[in-house]
């Protein structure tokens, strides 16, 4: 007999509790899906395929806005989170080591430890005097809030493809006479932009899905697309909500298919 | 050309401190191809990377064609290295790895091309032009890894332990190809490794090392033939050491009796290549010795045959197998062996050390 190693998918009744949670997980989010095409307007009441709730979204000007605010904050907060993780990430792999190393590696994942009601507790005290004190209560405190619990998302790939790196490229390309940015340009980014990449696609949709800190900090009249559906859950619960939701859900999946794809072919 | 003087390296602090290297000189010719060997962690590599400007040595001067290069940056010295995992751009293709310092000096496409080109013919992998450089074997790696190294037409080529990672049979061959491609475009050739045959078969000169020093600097003939001490005789082929005792020029070993004026007086120790060993009485100016065959191991083109000298010491004799007949001898025969004064050295016990 060949190796026969002790293999957890092979005990008995796996597929079984596999199958289970998948379909936990999933069956929620199909009949979601589902309801979102209902011509009724009650929750759960099923009168027959509709894609009305569809238009009725697309019309509404509330939706539009919180969606444009959060594409807006999560693109912005995940490119200068990005921005900042891959040069904490070279800064903490790619030089000697340094007196407070560990501790830079400690801030930078913070965000990830701290309860997030604190955070935003913590932050909605500050924010608030800030916007008395100035008057602007536009989406720059979002912005700030968002791209700094989302370094740690993006810093993590990032770093781990960093670490997988043979540091002897580099070497070698300073042997045949690049220059440390030529170094960086042709050698270290094309083979960290996977993990640049996904850590920016980890950032995006963390930050499309926060709910808590945008609630604390958001100036009244202001919306992202979860503050809006919380709002809407609270109010009237109509087979609209469903479809929103799904539009959601929707983005949420083809960003992650995108990210998949992209590192799979940079392999 | 390259003048290596006083070149010290220590790695760590306080407690951590390590000398890799020992206050290192020495010289190398134009189109010399010189061979760095010594055993694993003696400090081959470090002095490389000192060569090649990875590292900043702790003391000492590195003069390349009159000028001291010790403070350049790697990217502005005109030597290139071949790495010991080849380190390959794993992103590009075969003919953008070989481009590459081309490309990083700033060489215009029309000269780029035509030079790629040529670099891997020499090599014989121009039809992998545009592969990926990850889907090659080991051994198309490796000259990849060389082409890429010789575009630029360094002063120096250095490599690191290249043939290491190949079998046998393409070791062999990459060895061969490798000193045609020294004679072919008649650069100075920097070659670590720590296979003693291989250094042997493919060197002009070599320098042993041992614990951060240079123990000799010598031609394979003479390393082999003159060992400056014991550590040098271990290293390089086979060798048999015979513990004796100087009076006048004249040495005593295991009941024997020979003339050796190198020898001076006091502890000697007497070294003689399995080789040179006769096994018979009638050897002129040979040191005769009686002694047991304790094993024969038959090895193809020779035989081995373990002897036992009266004192106990030990001794291993090859003698090559004729075509006809075997040897006459057998295990358990006391028998008396020739040692020619000519084939025994005085070797030094102590090797270079602090
Ligand atoms: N970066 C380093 N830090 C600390 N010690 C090192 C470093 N590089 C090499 N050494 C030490 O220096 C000695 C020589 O190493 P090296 O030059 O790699 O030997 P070789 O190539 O002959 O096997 C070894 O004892 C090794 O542990
Ligand atoms: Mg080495």
């Amino acid at each position: 007999m060949s190796k026969r190693s002790f293999d957890v998918t092979r005990l008995p009744g796996t597929a079984v509790i596999a199958m289970t949670c998948f379909v936990i997980l999933y069956i929620p989010m199909a009949i979601l899906v589902g309801y979102s095409f209902n011509a009724g307007k009650v929750i759960g009441n099923w009168e027959g395929a509709s894609v009305k709730w569809y238009g009725a979204a697309l019309q509404n000007q509330a939706f539009l806005n919180a969606a444009l605010n959060s594409l807006i904050l999560a693109t912005t907060a995940s490119v200068i989170s990005t921005l900042f993780a891959t040069m904490a990430a070279l800064a903490t792999t790619r030089t000697e080591k340094f007196r407070g190393e560990g501790a830079i590696h400690i801030i930078l994942n913070q965000p990830l430890m701290v309860p997030e009601i604190v955070l935003a507790i913590a932050l909605v005290i500050i924010v608030g005097q800030i916007k008395q004190m100035t008057g602007y209560t536009g989406l720059g405190f979002l912005i700030a809030a968002h791209t700094t619990f989302c370094i740690p998302f993006a810093y993590l790939p990032i770093r781990a493809r960093l670490e997988g790196m043979d540091l002897s490229l580099e070497t070698a390309a300073a042997d045949l006479y690049a220059s440390r940015f030529y170094t960086f340009r042709r050698v270290t980014l094309p083979l960290l932009a996977p993990g640049i990449l996904s850590g920016f696609m980890l950032a995006f949709v963390v930050s499309l899905d926060d709910l808590i800190i945008s609630d604390f900090l958001k100036s009244p009249g202001q919306d992202t697309l979860p503050t809006y559906l919380m709002g809407e859950l609270k109010r009237n619960l109509t087979s609209e909500i469903y479809a929103i939701s799904s539009l959601l859900l929707l983005l949420s999946v083809l960003i992650v298919a995108g990210s998949w794809v992209a590192t799979r072919k940079k392999d | 050309m390259l003048d290596i003087r006083g070149l010290s390296k220590r790695f760590g602090y306080g407690k951590g401190e390590v000398t890799a290297l020992h206050e290192v000189s020495f010289s190398i010719a134009e189109g010399e191809f010189f061979t760095l060997l010594g055993p694993s962690g003696c400090g081959k590599t470090t002095l490389l990377r000192l060569i090649a400007g990875f590292i900043g040595p702790s003391g000492g001067s590195l003069v390349l064609d009159g000028k001291d290069i010790a403070a350049m940056p790697p990217n502005q010295r005109p030597v290139n290295t071949v790495f010991q995992s080849y380190a390959l751009f794993p992103h590009m293709t075969v003919g953008q790895n070989v481009a590459f310092a081309l490309e990083a000096q700033g060489r215009p496409k029309s000269e780029i091309d035509p030079a790629v080109e040529k670099m891997l013919t020499l090599v014989q992998l121009l039809h992998l032009k545009n592969r990926k450089s990850s889907e090659l074997s080991g051994g198309q790696q490796q000259r990849v890894a060389l082409a890429r190294a010789l575009v630029a037409k360094p002063r120096i080529l250095l490599l690191d332990e290249p043939l290491s990672a190949l079998d046998m049979k393409l070791r062999k061959d990459m060895q061969i190809e490798l000193k045609r491609l020294q004679r072919e475009t008649g650069l100075t050739f920097i070659f670590v490794t720590h296979d003693q045959e291989e250094a042997l078969t493919m060197s002009d000169r070599i320098a042993v090392m041992s614990g951060g020093r240079v123990q000799q600097i010598a031609t394979p003939r003479e390393l082999y033939d003159r060992p400056a001490n014991r550590f040098v005789a271990g290293f390089i082929g086979e060798s048999n050491f015979l513990s004796g005792k100087a009076t006048g020029g004249v040495v005593e070993v295991a009941g024997g009796r020979i003339a050796l004026p190198d020898a001076t007086d006091g502890a000697v120790t007497l070294m003689i290549r399995p080789e040179h060993v006769v096994l018979s009485a009638n050897a002129p100016d040979a040191l005769q010795l009686e002694a047991t065959i304790a094993q024969l191991v038959f090895f193809g083109t020779d035989t081995h045959v373990h002897l036992t000298l009266s004192d106990g010491e030990k001794l291993v004799a090859r003698v090559q197998n004729a075509l006809h007949g075997g040897l006459s001898l057998n295990e358990g025969d006391r028998i008396t062996i020739s040692l020619p004064d000519k084939a025994l050295r005085v070797v030094k016990d102590e090797e270079i050390a602090a």
